[in-house]
C-alpha cells in the first residue's frame, strides 16, 4: 500500500523532532547546576537512541523508525573555578557545570534538520506518485 | 425509470467521498486542538469504513439479477440515503461511515494529557486528502464518459 511510505516518512519526522528536542534542552540547560527540586545537582546532556519501528513495515523491506530510548550522558561534568558561585563546593572552590559542547549540539541540530527535511522530500516525492498515477485514467 | 447512475461506482465513490470530508473535519478539529491540554485526538477508522462499504457491495452484488439495479434509498434510521437494490424491498444496503469507526490514535501522550502530534495529524490529513482526489478523479472520468456517450463525440 503506498500510504506505508507516508507512515515510514512520518515516523522519521516525530524521530528527528525529538532529537531536536533533546538538542533544545541541552543548549537551554547549558549552565544548569541544579535539579527540578533546587538540589544541586549538574545537568546531564540527553541524547536520544532511534531503533527501526517493526509495526511500520512494507513488504519490499522498508521499515519506519522509533525512539528506542532518551539517555542521559555519562561524560563527568565540567569542572570550573568560581569560589562565589552558592553551588561551588566549600573546599575547592569549584562548580560542575554541565558538558554540553555546544558545536557538537549545533552540529547535531543541523543534521536532525537536513534529516527532517529529507523525510518532507520523501513524502512529496510518494505524493508525486500517487498524483501521477492519477494522470493515467483523466 | 433507469437510472443512469445506478450501474456505475458513482453511489460508492460518492459514500468514499462523504468519508474523507468528514475524516478531514476530525483531522482539523486535531490540529486546532494542538495545544489543548487533556485533549485526545480522535479519528474516524478508515479500515472500519472500508470494511463497512464492502460488505455494502457484496450484498448488492448477491441479490442483484440481471436488468436489476443498485439505487439510493433512505436508511432504516432515517439518517439519510444509502445503497439499496430495487428488488430487496425496504431492506437498505446502508452504507454508514460512522458506524463504529470513531476511535482514538494510539499515539503518545504529553505531560499536560495532550496526544497529539503535529507530524502524525498532518500526514493523516495527507494520506485523507489523497484518498478525497482518488475518488474525485474517478468521478469526474465517470461523468466524462456519460457526456461522451450523450452527445457521440469524444471529448
Amino acid at each position: 500500500m503506498m500510504f506505508t511510505a507516508y507512515d515510514i516518512s512520518t515516523s522519521g519526522l516525530v524521530a528527528q523532532r525529538a532529537r531536536l528536542d533533546a538538542i533544545a534542552s541541552n543548549l537551554a540547560n547549558i549552565s544548569t547546576t541544579r535539579n527540578e527540586r533546587g538540589e544541586a545537582e549538574v545537568y546531564r546532556p540527553k541524547y536520544v537512541t532511534f531503533s527501526t519501528d517493526p509495526t511500520k513495515q512494507t513488504r519490499a523491506g522498508g521499515i519506519g523508525v522509533t525512539v528506542a530510548s532518551v539517555e542521559s550522558s555519562t561524560e563527568p561534568p565540567v569542572m570550573r573555578y568560581q569560589p562565589d558561585h552558592p553551588d561551588a563546593d566549600k573546599q575547592t572552590g569549584m562548580v560542575a557545570m554541565p558538558a554540553v559542547d555546544m558545536t557538537t549540539e549545533f552540529v547535531d541540530a543541523l543534521e536532525a534538520t537536513r534529516a527532517y527535511e529529507a523525510n518532507i522530500g520523501v513524502m512529496e516525492i510518494t505524493k508525486d506518485l500517487g498524483r501521477q498515477t492519477l494522470q493515467i485514467i483523466v | 425509470m433507469l437510472d443512469p447512475f445506478a450501474s456505475s461506482t458513482l453511489p460508492v465513490l460518492e459514500q468514499v467521498v462523504q468519508f474523507t470530508q468528514a475524516r478531514h473535519g476530525v483531522l482539523a478539529g486535531n490540529l486546532a486542538n494542538l495545544n489543548t491540554p487533556d485533549y485526545k485526538a480522535r479519528d474516524l477508522s478508515v479500515d472500519a469504513f472500508q470494511s463497512n462499504l464492502r460488505t455494502a457491495i457484496e450484498s448488492s452484488r448477491k441479490s442483484r439479477s440481471p436488468g436489476d439495479a443498485v439505487v439510493l434509498g433512505p436508511l432504516a434510521d432515517g439518517s439519510g440515503e444509502g445503497l439499496m437494490t430495487i428488488d430487496s424491498g425496504n431492506e437498505p444496503l446502508a452504507v454508514d461511515p460512522f458506524d463504529g469507526v470513531r476511535r482514538s490514535m494510539e499515539t503518545f501522550v504529553y505531560h499536560d494529557g495532550r496526544d497529539v502530534s503535529l507530524e502524525s495529524q498532518v500526514t493523516e490529513i495527507s494520506k485523507n486528502q489523497s484518498l478525497h482526489n482518488l475518488a474525485i478523479t474517478l468521478m469526474s472520468q465517470q461523468f466524462r464518459q456519460m457526456r461522451s456517450a450523450i452527445s457521440e463525440t469524444v471529448a
